[in-house]
C-alpha cells in the first residue's frame, strides 16, 4: 500500500509550515527569557512540578475543565474540539497500527487512512469509534456555529470581534470536519466499510449518484479536507489557535513557578499568545456591562499587544479589579500584563525623583504595632477615629506611621505605569518601617496591603489588614463587642478579595458585630466600586454610574448598612448609595463595650 | 559679597503676556481633557495633596500656569506628585484629575 496522493500535499505543507513557525516562535520566546527564568525552569524539569503540568495539560488543553466550571455547554464545546480531535488522531494512530502493524506509515498515512485503506477488510469496533468521536467533534463544530451567531444561547452576552486573520482560521476550522464527514462517507459510498454515520452517509450517496459521479465527488473532496487542513495549519501560528500549542508550554513554565513581572519579559509572550480569544471575560468586566465599553477587556488588550497594534488608551481603561483573570480558563496573569504594557508606555527614569523625600518623618507614637492609613483612610477620618478608638481598646502601643501627613504606598503610580519612581516611595517607607522597629504593620488601606505584601520587602514585619487585625482582637477578648440585630451587607474590595486572597476576616468580623446578607456577586465575583486607582481614563460620571450599579445590587440584599474595608470602596459607594455605607473598622467601634 | 538679609525680600517683577505666549500646548491638553474648563480653581486638590504636604506643590498653581501657557520648571514639578488620587476624591467639579496630570506630564515631557 503507498500512502501518497497528491491532494495531500496541501495538507502536507501547511503541517510543516506550522511545526517549524513553532519551533522559531517558542525557541526564541525560550533563548529570551531572563537567566531567572532559565534557572527556574533547569530547577523544576525534573521535580514533581512536571508530572503535575503534565495533569494539568490533561485537564485544561484537553478536556478544559476551567472552562465546564464558568459555563458547561461552552466547555462541552471546547472539549469536544480539542479532546475529540486528539482522540481521532490518537484512536487514528491505533488503528492504523491494528490494520498495518508497527510499520512505518507516513504521518499523511495516518491522517488519510480511510482514503489509502480501501482493500482491507474493516473492524467494526474501529469503524464504531472513529465515527463516534467525528459525530464528537461535529457537535462541538455546531456549537461554535451557534456561538458565533447566537451567543446568548451558550449563555455568553457577548462574544470575541476577530480579526481578518482569526476569521479566515475560524471559518476554516469549521470546514475541516464536515470536510472530512463527507470525504470518508464518498469513500464508503464507493468501496463500502464505514460506521453509523460515514457508513449510512454513504449509502445515501450510494443510491444518489452514478459511480463516475461518486469518483470525481471523492477525489475533489479530499482535496478539500486537505486544503483546509493545511490552511488552518497556515493560519494557526498567527492566529488565535496559537494557544492550542502555545497553552501546553505555558502551563509548564508555570508550574515551574515562572512569573510575568512589572516590567516586560519573555515569559509574557507564552501567556499572550496562549489566550484563545474565547470572550469569557468580556461579560465580567463592569466597563462593558454598565459603560457599554467595548474594546478595551483582556482579549482585545492581549489581542492588541500581540499584534503590536496596543494603544495608551486600551492599555489604560481598565479597573484592574481582576474579575476577568478570576474566569480565565487559561489563567492568564492578566493584570500584571497590563501593568507592564503600561511601564512600557509610560516609565521613565526615576532617579531624581522625590529626592524631597529625604529626612522627611511625619510619624508619632512608639509601640511595636504600626499603623499606615494610607492616603484614602487620610481623607476618611471616621475610618481613623473608628481605628484610634479600637487601638486604645486594644491596648496595644501603636506607633502612627502617616497621621500628619505621610508618603503614598506607591501602588498607585505603580499602577498607572511609572513603576521606577513608585520604587523610590516603597524605599521611603520600608526605611521608615525598619527605622521605628515595628514588628506588625496594620493598614486599613487594601490597596496599601497589597503592595506591602508584594513589593516591598518587608521581612520580619507582620502586614495584616486591619480586618484581620480586628479579628485577632476579638478572638483574644481584647476587643469586646455588642452583637446588635442590623442587618449588614459586604462589599468585597477588589484589592483585598481577589487582591489579598482575604474573604473570611471581614466576615467574621461583620457577623460579631450584627447579620451578614450576600450579594449577588460576591467574594471572587464581587463587583469593582469603579474608583479604582488603576484606571486614569474613564470619567467621574462613569464612575458614578458603576458605583449606582454596585450599589443597587448590594442594597437588593435587603440591608441597612453596607460594610465595606477599603477607604476608597466607601468613598466611591457612598456617591451612589441610599443606603448607609461603613467601614468596617467604623461598625466595630460603634459595637465596643 | 554674600547679601545681607533684610527679613525680607523683594519677589522679581513678572507679567504674564498671555498674547506672546506659546498656548499650543495647553490648546492640546483643553482638547484631550475638555472638562479643564470646568475648574473653578477652588484648591481642595491643593488642599488634600499628600506631596503639598511634604512640599511646596501645589497642582492648582500648576495647573493655572499651564492654562496660561507658563510651562518651565511644571514638568520637573509634576514629578512631585504622587499619583495617590487623592484629589479626584474630593474635586467638586468631578475632573479627572490623575488623567489631568499625566496628560500634563505626556505633553510637556517626552513621552
Amino acid at each position: 500500500m503507498t500512502f501518497y496522493a497528491p491532494f495531500c500535499l496541501p495538507f502536507l505543507l501547511g503541517a510543516i509550515f506550522m511545526f517549524a513557525a513553532l519551533a522559531w516562535k517558542w525557541g526564541r520566546w525560550l533563548k529570551r527569557l531572563p537567566r531567572k527564568d532559565k534557572l527556574l525552569i533547569r530547577k523544576g524539569i525534573f521535580s514533581s512540578a512536571t508530572l503535575r503540568a503534565i495533569r494539568e495539560v490533561i485537564l485544561e488543553s484537553l478536556i478544559h475543565r476551567k472552562i465546564y466550571r464558568v459555563n458547561p455547554l461552552l466547555g462541552y464545546m471546547h472539549m469536544s474540539l480539542a479532546f475529540g480531535w486528539f482522540l481521532l488522531i490518537v484512536v487514528g494512530w491505533i488503528e492504523t497500527v491494528f490494520y498495518m502493524g508497527f510499520r512505518w506509515v507516513p504521518i499523511q498515512g495516518h491522517v488519510f487512512f480511510k482514503y489509502f485503506a480501501t482493500g482491507i477488510d474493516h473492524n467494526a469496533v474501529f469503524e464504531f469509534l472513529m465515527d463516534f468521536l467525528l459525530m464528537m467533534v461535529l457537535s462541538g463544530v455546531a456549537l461554535a456555529w451557534t456561538k458565533r451567531f447566537m451567543s446568548r444561547r451558550m449563555g455568553m452576552r457577548r462574544t470575541t470581534r476577530h480579526v481578518p486573520g482569526d476569521r479566515l482560521a475560524l471559518s476554516v476550522l469549521w470546514f475541516i470536519f464536515p470536510a472530512r464527514l463527507v470525504a470518508e462517507s464518498l469513500i464508503c459510498a464507493l468501496y463500502g466499510g464505514g460506521g453509523f454515520l460515514t457508513g449510512s452517509l454513504g449509502g445515501v450517496f450510494a443510491a444518489v449518484f452514478p459511480r463516475d459521479v461518486l469518483l470525481y465527488l471523492n477525489e475533489t473532496s479530499w482535496w478539500i479536507y486537505s486544503w483546509c487542513l493545511g490552511l488552518f495549519f497556515v493560519a494557526l501560528p498567527f492566529s488565535r489557535y496559537m494557544h492550542i500549542f502555545t497553552e501546553i508550554p505555558l502551563i509548564f513554565l508555570r508550574a515551574y513557578r515562572l512569573k510575568s513581572t512589572e516590567k516586560v519579559s519573555s515569559y509574557d509572550h507564552f501567556q499572550i499568545e496562549a489566550c484563545s480569544r474565547c470572550g469569557i471575560c468580556i461579560d465580567p468586566c463592569q466597563l462593558q456591562s454598565v459603560l457599554g465599553v467595548n474594546n478595551v477587556q483582556s482579549v482585545y488588550f492581549l489581542r492588541d499587544r500581540r499584534y503590536h497594534m496596543l494603544t495608551r488608551e486600551v492599555a489604560d481603561n481598565c479597573l484592574m479589579c481582576g474579575r476577568c483573570a478570576e474566569r480565565c480558563p487559561v489563567g492568564i496573569d492578566l493584570n500584571t500584563l497590563r501593568l507592564n504594557s503600561r511601564d512600557k508606555i509610560r516609565n521613565m527614569p526615576a532617579d531624581r525623583r522625590y529626592s524631597y523625600l529625604n529626612g522627611i518623618d511625619r510619624s508619632s507614637g512608639t509601640g511595636k504595632v504600626g499603623y499606615f492609613a494610607g492616603c484614602m483612610t487620610l481623607l476618611t477620618p471616621r475610618i481613623l477615629d473608628a481605628m484610634n478608638r479600637i487601638f486604645t481598646a486594644s491596648g496595644d502601643e501603636v506607633w502612627w506611621a502617616d497621621k500628619e501627613g505621610g508618603v503614598c504606598c506607591g501602588r498607585p503610580l505603580k499602577l498607572s505605569g511609572e513603576t521606577d519612581a513608585a520604587r523610590k516611595m516603597m524605599e521611603y517607607n520600608t526605611d521608615l518601617f525598619r527605622k521605628h522597629g515595628i514588628t506588625t504593620l496594620v493598614t486599613s488601606c487594601p490597596i496599601c496591603l497589597k503592595v506591602f505584601r508584594e513589593d516591598y520587602h518587608l521581612e520580619g514585619i507582620e502586614v495584616i489588614h486591619h480586618s484581620e487585625y480586628i479579628l485577632r482582637l476579638i478572638r483574644t477578648g481584647k476587643l469586646r463587642l455588642e452583637h446588635g440585630s442590623t442587618p449588614f451587607t459586604y462589599h468585597d474590595p477588589c484589592e483585598l478579595g481577589r487582591g489579598s486572597g482575604i474573604y473570611d476576616e471581614p466576615r467574621k468580623v461583620i457577623s460579631a458585630v450584627g447579620t451578614l446578607l450576600e450579594p449577588r456577586d460576591t467574594r471572587e465575583h464581587a463587583l469593582c466600586c469603579g474608583s479604582s486607582v488603576a484606571n486614569t481614563a474613564i470619567s467621574d460620571a462613569q464612575q458614578l454610574k458603576i458605583a449606582r450599579a454596585v450599589t443597587s445590587e448590594l442594597e437588593e440584599t435587603g440591608a441597612e448598612v453596607i460594610v465595606t474595608a477599603c477607604p476608597l470602596c466607601k468613598k466611591a459607594l457612598g456617591r451612589g448609595a441610599t443606603h448607609e455605607v461603613k467601614d468596617l473598622a467604623e461598625i466595630v467601634a460603634g459595637a465596643m463595650k | 559679597m554674600a547679601a545681607i538679609n533684610f527679613g525680607y525680600t523683594i519677589s522679581k517683577p513678572r507679567a504674564i503676556d498671555i498674547d506672546r505666549n506659546n498656548l499650543r500646548k495647553s490648546d492640546e491638553i483643553l482638547r484631550e481633557m475638555p472638562e479643564l474648563q470646568a475648574c473653578i480653581g477652588c484648591g481642595a486638590c491643593t488642599a488634600v495633596c499628600t506631596a503639598g504636604r511634604l512640599t511646596d506643590f501645589n497642582i492648582r498653581r500648576v495647573h493655572t500656569l499651564v492654562r496660561r501657557g507658563e510651562y518651565k520648571g511644571l514638568y520637573e514639578e509634576l514629578n512631585k506628585c504622587m499619583l495617590c488620587g487623592k484629589c479626584r476624591l474630593v474635586c467638586p467639579r468631578g475632573i479627572n484629575t490623575r488623567g489631568v496630570i499625566m496628560l500634563i506630564k505626556r505633553k510637556l515631557g517626552d513621552f
